[in-house]
């Protein structure tokens, strides 16, 4: 991102008032009793934990497990409201690095209430630093349960990665949209990730973010699989359905019908499990190709 | 006009005696009103606080609630709403057409297109420091502007003001602008989308008073000319030549008007998001009420866009607290139904 325009950003002050806010990156906190988890992937990380006896509110992207339902929620992680947030009386906001509006979190910080945002990174080591640093925040040690749950499923992508240079898969994720054009995972989003850890070659990564494919553009890039998500497959009306679409039916995936069905929230939601998505992931595309 | 419904006002002194009685009274009514609202707005939220809790000194929390996250949520609320019912009285008035909404005619998505036209190429341009913090109040407000005085030209050249012109002509101006907003959109990054959608809901809640304080004073500064031209419009509803052989500068009035209202609705809107049908239900309730003399409509319709906007917001962040559901989905389901009413009663007898 150029300068300018991040620099543009801090001055719109009532907008982006917010940069004082965060804590020193994963640095404990002194009192964590209360958490409002506010993001599906650090929920996941409370419960693996075994911290999900300090959570007292989540937000609407914390569907999984599904016991954490019992919990009030907050809303939706970029619009949060001080004032509810407040009402649950947490000691931590710990939030997802795009929770917001900033207004809002200025206000719950005031109130004297820690405010902390876990940074994302989009690789197998990035989930691992997440549980780690959401571990240090609440001074619990993560090391044996990493080493013992997660560091097992990166090691097996690793090495999947070094066998694979030769065979290295073609793939393009797509979110089905309902009017039209499904939207490709471009550089530098978390369908991107699920594609590298999966040791995929993106073939939309000549763009950036998630933007609307077109069926011609997809077929240029010859995918030799496509990755959609399962709410992808129910709005199409189920597999063949979406098989039968034009844009797929261009590709060589949609050719030899290599369409590979992920769950959303467990491939892009980038929490523990987002690792056990991506091996599946990978295992699928090395013994289909 | 044969299909105008409710502002085609008898000169104020052929004003049926009964209206007389009630017009005075009725602004004294809402005044009194707003601050009962105002009370329920302060008294209700996700945070329990009880009335004994300002006394006590366990209920720093309580306090801190009340004084730095609601009363600025009231305050912004009631003032944004005001100007969005008065800028769609005077709208009214001026286009001498009951469906000038700041919303349906497109004043909003101008606004729209101004600000989020900011937030993605604002960066680019060199703004100096001091101006930075009103760079995206001000864009919203040409924005704004430019849309309506569009509109006005659009409109007064090719079909006058009847409701089916201006309506159509709506529709496209706020195509026109979705065009303009989904292309920025597309050029967007994800920290300015978020910041996009999050604007293009409609919500109070990043009210605190630094930001609030500045954008309410705007919204005064620019509203405060539209309670003066009561009188210009009451003639003008008799027609432009009319009016100006009475003595209207009909031309200065007219200008006056738009670039006020514009200016009022891209202030209020800038910091808050789109707030639908307020300018458009409130003024009608008015008239309905009190009749068209405009020296009574202008302000009552501030006062019940007040009262109808923090009672809306106030019922977005309880309805589901702790979360909260986006206020312009509230007073859309209050103004769209109305809205229909309006043409149904509008066709011609």
């Amino acid at each position: 991102m150029d300068r300018p325009r991040h620099r543009f950003l801090r001055w719109a002050a009532p907008l982006a008032c917010c940069l004082a806010i965060d804590a020193m990156p994963c640095e404990g906190v002194a009192d964590s009793s209360r958490i409002a988890s506010v993001g599906g992937s650090l929920t996941e990380i409370l419960y693996l934990l075994g911290a999900e006896k300090r959570i007292v509110a989540i937000d609407s992207t914390s569907n999984y497990p599904e016991r954490a339902a019992r919990f009030p929620s907050v809303g939706y992680v970029r619009a949060l409201s001080a004032e509810g947030l407040l009402s649950m009386r947490p000691t931590l906001v710990l939030g997802e690095h795009d929770m917001g509006p900033p207004e809002a979190l200025t206000a719950v910080l005031r109130a004297g209430v820690s405010v902390v945002r876990v940074a994302e990174t989009h690789s197998a080591a990035g989930i691992v630093a997440k549980v780690r640093c959401v571990a240090s925040i609440l001074q619990l040690d993560a090391e044996s349960l990493i080493a013992r749950q997660l560091a097992p499923v990166v090691q097996q992508l690793a090495r999947l990665r070094e066998r694979a240079p030769v065979a290295e898969k073609s793939v393009a994720f797509l979110l089905e949209s309902q009017d039209g054009a499904p939207i490709g995972a471009g550089r530098d989003t978390s369908g991107h990730g699920l594609l590298n850890m999966a040791v995929a070659r993106n073939v939309l990564a000549d763009f950036e973010g998630w933007k609307p494919v077109s069926a011609e553009a997809l077929a240029r890039r010859a995918p030799d699989f496509i990755v959609v998500t399962k709410r992808g497959v129910d709005l199409a009306g189920g597999v063949e359905r979406l098989s039968a679409r034009h844009f797929v039916r261009a590709t060589p995936a949609g050719q030899s019908n290599r369409l590979v069905v992920v769950d959303g929230m467990e491939a892009l939601g980038f929490g523990p499990r987002t690792l056990q998505a991506a091996l599946r992931l990978a295992r699928r595309l090395q013994t289909e190709g | 006009m044969p299909t105008s419904v409710v502002t085609s006002a008898p000169p104020p002194d052929a004003v049926p005696p009964r209206q007389l009685r009630v017009r005075a009274p009725a602004v004294v009514v809402l005044a009194l009103a707003l601050f009962v609202a105002i009370a329920l707005a302060l008294a209700g939220g996700a945070m329990p606080i009880a009335l004994q809790d300002l006394f006590d000194a366990q209920a720093g929390l309580q306090r801190m609630v009340l004084a730095e996250i609601r009363a600025p949520r009231v305050a912004l609320a009631g003032c944004v709403g005001g100007a969005l019912a008065l800028s769609g009285a005077a709208l009214q008035g001026l286009f001498r057409n009951p469906l000038a909404d700041p919303g349906l005619i497109g004043t909003s998505s101008g606004a729209a297109l101004g600000a989020v036209a900011m937030i993605v190429i604002g960066g680019v341009l060199a703004i100096p420091r001091p101006v930075a913090p009103f760079a995206l109040p001000l864009a919203a407000i040409a924005g704004a502007m430019l849309v309506t005085l569009f509109l006005y030209a659009f409109a007064s050249r090719y079909g006058q003001f009847r409701i089916v012109t201006i309506v159509l002509v709506g529709i496209a101006v706020n195509a026109l602008a979705g065009v303009g907003i989904g292309a920025f959109q597309y050029l967007s990054d994800d920290a300015q989308l978020r910041s996009l959608t999050f604007w293009m809901m409609g919500s109070f809640g990043r009210a605190n008073w630094p930001s609030a304080a500045p954008a309410m004073f705007a919204v005064a500064i620019a509203a405060t000319p539209l309670f003066f031209v009561a009188r210009g419009l009451d003639l003008l509803q008799l027609g432009e030549s009319e009016a100006y052989h009475l003595g209207v500068e009909v031309k200065r009035l007219k200008r006056r008007i738009v670039l006020c209202a514009a200016a009022t609705v891209g202030a209020g809107v800038a910091l808050t998001g789109i707030i639908g049908f307020v300018g458009l239900v409130v003024p009608h309730l008015v008239r309905l009420a009190i009749g068209a003399d405009n020296r009574f409509v202008l302000p009552s319709a501030a006062l019940l866009g007040a009262i109808l906007t923090i009672l809306s917001d106030l019922l977005a962040r309880t309805a589901a607290a702790p979360a909260e559901i986006p206020v312009s989905l509230i007073t859309s389901a209050i103004g769209a139904p109305f809205f229909l009413w309006l043409i149904a009663r509008a066709r011609p007898k």
